[in-house]
């Protein structure tokens, strides 16, 4: 049996560990447009220049070798011939496979703003190779812009304060990390960039350009013409699935690759998990995808069902967060809020369960609070939110491990 | 694979095992009776929590089966290792983004309190024998090692 798998991200390497494991024997081959095996969550310390390369990498170094996996680096999978079985590389290479996964993750999206999609020194930060490329443009004290203040941008905002530039972010929310925090939240975070030289200019777009004779922009103007000088751009308004590969394989395609639970495409032996099919943004949902697409492959029916994806968690300058849900108050909610000068807190409850909660300086054994949001676990009226702990549903099974007793 | 074993109902809420970790874990050497409590540095990787009406109930890593901090672990830090089952910690390689802490559903993990650049997580003292010293300090026999299937 030969199990392709293009893309060396979350979901790709995954799945090959996890074929590994299941078949000793199993061929298996990655493809990868990357040259280096690369978390996408660290991009920023290597800008920052806390992180190489080499120490990007989240999988051990003989990780190929030791799984006996065939790795094609730097390779650009041109198409998917399913009649065939095999896939094409950009160099005519033929690779057969007997069961395929995509996994080749998402690319940024570089909004048709001026002359965004073309100018020399307009970088997403998505890949590797963003990086590198941002690391070559930029010059000690140079002008950054940074568009979007969400995790990427900040991610980027604080890369390049370490690196000492003068970095502006541009947001058009009111505030910043708008999709995972709230204002008080916010604000926290944006005293600390500011008092590490970073400026925001909130509720603002970016709208027009100005080349300078080498093909880069020089200016940025935004939606009340305000006119910011730059060195670089960089643009953090969302990814797009990478579905490049897929064009006339047949396979269904809308924004993303559509599969159903068990990571199937519509074509019969082609997979896809991560971000390509589009479930969720972020890493761990991204393992468990490649983890279920593996099994599947290997003939273990095996359904993805934690698909709630509504997480994420924050760092910057020490200060943690944690946020669970939209967010987004509802008419009948009960909101929690409480703060004291380390920590501010926020829950969100509607219909006596727990739909989103914030929890900023301080989140200790927080993971019980995703375990009740996900399974929809009823709250009691006298129920302390931010007591709640696994000592409430404690139970410990005959071989040791932990268990939810509801 | 071991395991440490918890019986809850033998659980007095002594915190043996609580010191025994931090005792472990200090950076600088001493005995238990120079081991500064209150000091940040010293953080236990297992807790105690009281169920409110006189009972304890033990929160340990359980070195899972099918860990979620595992599953979560974008810098390759976290890992499950085949042969002994012990869920290790790679602080060098921890890039700080504590999707573990979030992801753990027994809420076992945490980031470090002074630096909240790495997570405090039972490591089976594996560096001291792997016999641990909670266990081995734990007066009322509430926690054992034990052979598992994994």
């Amino acid at each position: 049996m030969r199990h392709v798998i293009i893309g060396a991200g979350a979901a790709g390497l995954t799945a090959a560990r996890r074929i590994r494991e299941l078949d000793s024997t199993a061929e298996i081959v990655v493809i990868s447009r990357d040259e280096h095996v690369h978390s996408r969550c660290m991009l920023h310390k290597y800008l920052s220049g806390e992180r190489d390369e080499r120490t990007l990498n989240f999988v051990s170094p003989d990780f190929f070798e030791k799984n006996r996996i065939t790795w094609i680096k730097s390779a650009e999978v041109q198409a998917i011939v399913p009649d065939r079985k095999n896939v094409v590389l950009g160099d005519n290479q033929m690779v057969c496979y007997d069961k395929l996964l995509i996994a080749t993750g998402a690319d940024s999206f570089i909004p048709p703003v001026g002359d965004f999609r073309t100018a020399g020194n307009v970088f997403g930060l998505r890949n590797l190779s963003d990086a590198q490329e941002i690391v070559k443009h930029i010059k000690p004290q140079g002008k950054v812009i940074i568009v979007g203040s969400g995790l990427v941008g900040m991610d980027a905002a604080y890369g390049l304060l370490e690196k000492k530039m003068d970095v502006t972010v541009v947001e058009m929310a009111d505030r910043i990390l708008p999709i995972q925090l709230d204002e008080a939240a916010g604000n926290e975070y944006k005293k600390l960039f500011e008092k590490a030289g970073c400026k925001f200019i909130l509720n603002r777009k970016a709208s027009e350009t100005i080349l300078d004779s080498q093909n880069n922009v020089s200016q940025l103007i935004l939606d009340d013409k305000t006119v910011l000088d730059c060195d670089v751009i960089i643009v953090a308004a969302g990814v797009r699935p990478a579905i490049a590969c897929t064009i006339e394989s047949g396979i269904d395609v809308e924004k993303n690759i559509k599969v159903n639970e068990y990571m199937e495409t519509s074509v019969r032996d082609i997979y896809a998990a991560g971000d390509v099919a589009g479930m969720s943004g972020i890493w761990p949902n991204a393992m468990k995808q490649g983890c279920t697409a593996a099994e599947n492959m290997c003939g273990n029916r095996t359904a993805y069902e934690d698909t709630y994806a509504m997480k994420n968690t924050i760092n910057f300058f020490g200060l943690v967060t944690l946020s669970l849900g939209r967010g987004q108050v509802q008419e009948g909610d009960k909101v929690v809020i409480r703060e004291d000068s380390k920590c501010y807190k926020r829950a969100i409850i509607r219909e006596d369960k727990l739909d989103s909660v914030l929890l900023q300086g301080n989140m200790d054994y927080a993971g019980v609070y995703q375990y009740l949001i996900k399974n929809n676990i009823k709250l009691k009226a006298e129920d302390d939110i931010f007591k709640k702990s696994f000592a409430d549903y404690y139970k410990v099974r005959t071989d040791g491990q932990y268990e939810y007793n509801l | 694979m071991k395991r440490i074993m918890i019986d809850y109902m033998k659980c007095d809420g002594c915190k043996n095992c609580t010191a025994a970790c931090m005792q472990a874990h200090r950076e600088e050497q001493g005995t238990i009776y120079d081991l500064d409590l209150t000091d940040p540095k010293n953080e236990s990787r297992n807790h105690i929590l009281s169920d409110g009406r006189g009972g304890y109930r033990p929160i340990f890593c359980r070195h899972c089966d099918l860990p979620e901090c595992v599953m979560s672990c974008m810098s390759g830090a976290l890992s499950k290792d085949s042969v002994t089952g012990v869920v290790s910690y790679d602080v060098n390689k921890c890039g700080s983004c504590f999707m573990c802490v979030m992801n753990c559903p027994y809420g076992v993990l945490k980031p470090d309190t002074l630096t909240r650049t790495k997570v405090i997580k039972c490591d089976f003292c594996m560096e001291k024998g792997g016999e641990p010293s909670c266990v081995k300090n734990c007066p009322k026999k509430a926690i054992w090692v034990e052979e598992v299937q994994a």
